[in-house]
Formats: C-alpha cells, structure tokens, sequence
C-alpha cells in the first residue's frame, strides 16, 4: 500500500493556515502607510533603503506570508503529505517570519545594525524551517505529478533566493563585505520573483484554475514542461548575466534566456485565460476577476520588458497587477472553504446536528468581496498614476490601497469570527 | 485497456456538466429547468458514489486484506456531499436561488478536491491493485449503476 495515502485524512487544524491569511493584510496595510509617509520618492530610487523596505513589506509580509500558509495546508489536501506536528510548525515558522519581516523593514528604515542582525537570524530561521519541512513532505511523495514538481522548484528557488537574501542582510547588518552587491542583489530579486513565487502559483495554478470554474485542464505539455524550464532558463541566466557583467560573454546572451523566460511566462498567461474563457460555470465570479487581471498584467509585464521599460514601473506592475490579485482572488475561496469545512467536520462529530453551518457565500458574502476587489482596482489604477505623475496622485493611491487592504482584511477577520461564533455554538450543543 | 482512472475521471467530468448546467438554471431563475437540472446533477452523482461505494472499494480492499484509510475517507466525504444535496434541494423548493448558489459555491470546492484525490491518488492505486482485472470491475460497477 501507498503510505502517503494512509495520512489523507489528516487535515491540519484551521489556526494553522488561518493564522498566515490573518497577517497577510496587516503588512498591507503598514506597506500602504510607508508609501504615504515617503511618497513619490520611494518610486525614484530602486536602491533606496526605504523602497526595499516597501518591497519587502509586499513580498515577505504579504506575499510568502499566505504562499507559507497555503503551502502547509495545500500538501495535506492535494499530496496527501502533512506537515508533522503542524500546530508547532506553523507557530515557529509564523513568529519568526512575522517578527523578521518587521525587523527587516525596520532596520531599511532606520538602519540600525542590532534589527538587520535580528532580521537576518529570524528570516534565515524561517527559510530554514520551512524549507526543510516542506521540502521533507514534498520529498515523502512517491507520485510525480507536475503540481508536485512546481512546488519542489519553487522551493529550491525560495533557498537561492533566501541565502541571496541573507547574505545581502549579513552586508547591511553584520558590515560583512561581498562582491558585487548589485549584482547579488539582481540575483536575489530574479530568483524570489520569477523563481519562488511564480513557480509556486503556476503550480497552484494547475490545481485550483479548473477546479474553481470548471474549466478544461491545462494542456498537458505545457503542465509537463513549462515549470521545469522556466527554472532551467533561470539558471542558464544567472550564469550568463553574471558573465555577461564580466564580458566573457555579448549582453545578448542573459536577454535572450529573460526572453524564453518571458515567453514561458507569457504562454502560461494565455493557456490560463483560454482555458477560463471554455469555462462551464459562467456566473459572476470575484475570483475568476483577480485571476483575469493577473493574467493580463502578467502579459503587460512581459510586453513591457521587451520595450525596455524601467524596473521600478515593471516591478510595480508585476506584484501589485499580478502576483497580489491572483493571490487575492485565492483567498476569497479558500478562506470560505476552510471554515466551512472545519465546522462541517466539527457537526459531523454530533449526532443532533441542530447548528447549521453558514455555507460559503454567507462566509464572506459576494457583495463584500466584489466591493473590496473593486477598491483595490482602483488603488492599481491610482498608483500606475501616480508613478506618472507622483506629486498629485500619491497620497490619495496610497490611502486607496491602504483601505483595499482594510477591507480585504475585514473580510478575512469576520469570516473567522463567525467561525469562532459557529464553532462554540456547535460545541455547546455536544 | 479500460482503466478505473479513465472511466471515473469521465464520469467525473459528466457530473461537472450537469453540476454547471443546474447552477445555471438556478442563476437564471428558472426554477422549471432547475428542477429537472438539479435532478439529474444528483442522481448522477448518486450513480457514481454507488459505484465506487458498492464495487470499487469493497474490492480494493479485499483485494489488499485490509480496511484502508483514504476509502474511509472517500465513503466520509461521500456523506458530507450527500448532505449539502439534502440543502440544495430544499432551497430549489423554495425557489431560494441565493442560498442555492452559496450551497453550490461550497459543494463544488468540496467536490472537486475530492474528486482531485481520487484522479491523482485513489484511481491510480486501484489500477495498479486490480491489474487486468480493471474492465470487469468497471463492467461491474456500470452494472450496479445502471439498476439505480
């Protein structure tokens, strides 16, 4: 027998995925506030201590803040691969990743050596942990299956990006000297971007896209082969961008690499919005809209990039028009889903059955989610805006997005409250 | 060869298309059609738990010698479909297509990560288990379906 299929019903407990989704929105929010205090100058200066903090705000405090939550609850659904001991796992990897995210921030901020040093130590402890559990599930199974194969190079590519990442802070923190920092710091970039969390959401991707709206899969060479060469140009590129740097080799060569990178980038974009348009449920959806906005800045981004835009707009496009709607618009399934699900399964445990469970549109209601994404929409739209022209625009982008971020978080809090309400409902009847 | 992930994942997807069909029915109001479309949505669905509930699993596990814990699992979930089919019907009786469509909204996230487990894990296991013995198993369970 499979051994992995015997540990199928282990679901871990609500809090332990809950707990990442409950924080994501809040550095949201404390990202929102940095870009009103500091305004369009954040925007003029990619190297500028403040933008990364900002940028580190988005990526560490939002972004892998729910891919780390998503993860430990997606290898017990879809591999059948549980996190061992999930409670202390989550615990560890949420504190330290919550707590060095702000140290991080901080010290950009104020450039105090003491939180760049706590930073590096709480981050590198998080990447560490998470790596190695996660990569010891992904290991444990036995089937290969293009969603599995994602996330193991996803997870590869989240330990360059991690160990980039440490080194640059050991730089800051430590006085430590490394070679080349900008160079290093390109690396780091590439890699947690396009490596860590595309290839994540490509993968996720394959599972939750038919499944949400009854699509068609995805074609089965693209699932078979995108993923696994993307992250093979990836690596050709490092080596060729960092000789290119040193003129062994025409610059040509690491821009021809981004280029197949782009195109994979690109194909799935289009193999996504073509499998959504052959969709078999065609109603009102906030989901299938968050996704249809990434999918089109995605191609934006890669549009853009060819026409040498500058990174500063291209990395803006990128996560605020791609990676945090898709993101978002996941959210607003599994969060629902989840605490529909935990209640159910806590009913199932009392024969009276006398609560019933609020099904998911009565979790986070419809109206709620399609005025949030609105909202958001519209903060986009301003800080496109106010890249172009800041002085005017960037106060009122940056508070827009910061009550998007508000709402999303509303909407998140009161679907676990009324969890919680349901939960000692039904445990006082057993 | 007819294998067990074939023929299941198929009747998979049929369940989909009835499963859309009658959301639809039920967004558009019209209670007639979603009458008859939710109908038919379960008692496909019916067919296909009956099939696996009757002949797929007690087979498999007969033939492993031991209760296994992910067809527990599958029967667990079965039930728990089952009861959100009790929900959809009384709200189609009440003409009640908001609570329909939260009902629906929440069925299908649940089906279809159950189906996704049977397709990539428990379908898979059950070909390798019945070998040749896959297409009179599956003759069998079209059997069992068709007397319902």
């Amino acid at each position: 027998m499979n051994a992995t299929l015997l540990s199928l019903e282990q679901t871990p407990p609500l809090s332990v995925p809950i707990r990442f989704f409950l924080t994501a929105p809040l550095f949201g929010i404390l990202a929102s506030i940095l870009l009103f205090y500091d305004g369009p100058e954040l925007f003029n200066n990619r190297w500028g201590m403040h933008t990364l903090a900002l940028t580190h705000l988005l990526t560490l405090g939002f972004i892998t803040m729910v891919m780390f939550g998503a993860m430990l609850q997606l290898l017990a659904i879809l591999a059948a691969s549980p996190v061992p001991h999930p409670v202390l796992v989550s615990n560890v990897l949420h504190i330290s990743l919550t707590l060095g995210t702000l140290s991080l921030a901080a010290g950009f901020l104020n450039g105090y050596n003491w939180l760049m040093q706590s930073a590096v130590i709480l981050l590198g402890f998080s990447f560490l942990g998470f790596i190695s559990v996660v990569g010891y599930c992904l290991i444990r199974i036995k089937d290969s299956n293009p969603i599995f194969t994602a996330m193991s190079l996803a997870l590869s590519a989240l330990a360059v990006t991690a160990i980039l990442g440490i080194g640059l802070g050991m730089l800051f923190g430590f006085k430590i000297s490394l070679p080349f920092p900008h160079i290093l710091t390109d690396l780091h970039l590439t890699w947690g971007l396009i490596g860590w969390i595309v290839l994540l959401l490509i993968g996720v991707a394959y599972q939750v896209v038919p499944m949400f709206q009854i699509t068609p899969a995805y074609p089965t060479r693209l699932t078979r082969w995108l993923v696994p060469l993307i992250f093979l140009s990836l690596l050709l590129w490092t080596v060729f961008y960092v000789l290119a740097l040193f003129n062994k080799v025409p610059i040509l060569f690491p821009r021809i690499l981004m280029g197949l990178i782009g195109l994979g980038l690109s194909s799935f974009a289009v193999a996504t919005l073509t499998i959504q348009k052959r969709r078999l449920r065609k109603l009102p959806d906030i989901t299938l809209n968050y996704w249809r906005v990434g999918m089109l800045s995605l191609l934006l981004c890669v549009i853009l990039w060819l026409a040498n835009i500058d990174s500063i707009f291209l990395i803006i496009l990128f996560i605020g028009g791609f990676v945090l709607p898709v993101i978002q618009g996941m959210l607003y399934k599994i969060i629902p889903f989840l605490v529909w699900l935990h209640l159910q399964n806590q009913q199932g445990n009392n024969p009276m059955k006398r609560i019933k469970v609020p099904n998911m549109k009565k979790i986070i209601p419809d109206k709620q989610a399609r005025y949030q994404f609105w909202l958001y929409m519209l903060a986009f739209g301003l800080l496109i805006g106010a890249l172009l022209a800041p002085s005017y625009l960037n106060s009122v982008a940056s508070i827009t997005l910061m009550l998007s971020f508000l709402f999303l978080a509303y909407n998140i809090y009161s679907a676990v409250w009324l969890y919680w309400r349901v939960s000692r409902e039904i445990a006082a009847i057993v | 060869m007819e294998t067990i992930v074939q023929t299941l994942s198929q009747d998979h997807s049929r369940c989909d298309q009835l499963f859309a069909k009658a959301e639809e029915s039920v967004a558009k109001t019209d209670w007639k059609r979603a009458n008859t479309d939710f109908a038919n949505f379960r008692a496909a669905m019916e067919r296909h738990f009956t099939m696996e509930e009757e002949v797929l699993f007690p087979t498999i596990e007969k033939r492993a010698g031991q209760r296994i814990g992910p067809i527990r699992v599958m029967r667990m979930e079965h039930q728990q479909m089952r009861e959100v089919f009790v929900e959809m019907e009384e709200s189609v009786t009440q003409q009640d297509s908001d609570e329909y469509l939260g009902l629906s909204e929440t069925l299908l996230m649940l089906m279809q990560q159950h189906n996704g487990k049977e397709e990539h894990m428990l379908y898979p296991l059950s070909d390798r288990v019945l070998q040749h013995d896959a297409p009179s198993v599956i003759k069998e369970m079209q059997q069992k379906g068709d007397q319902l």
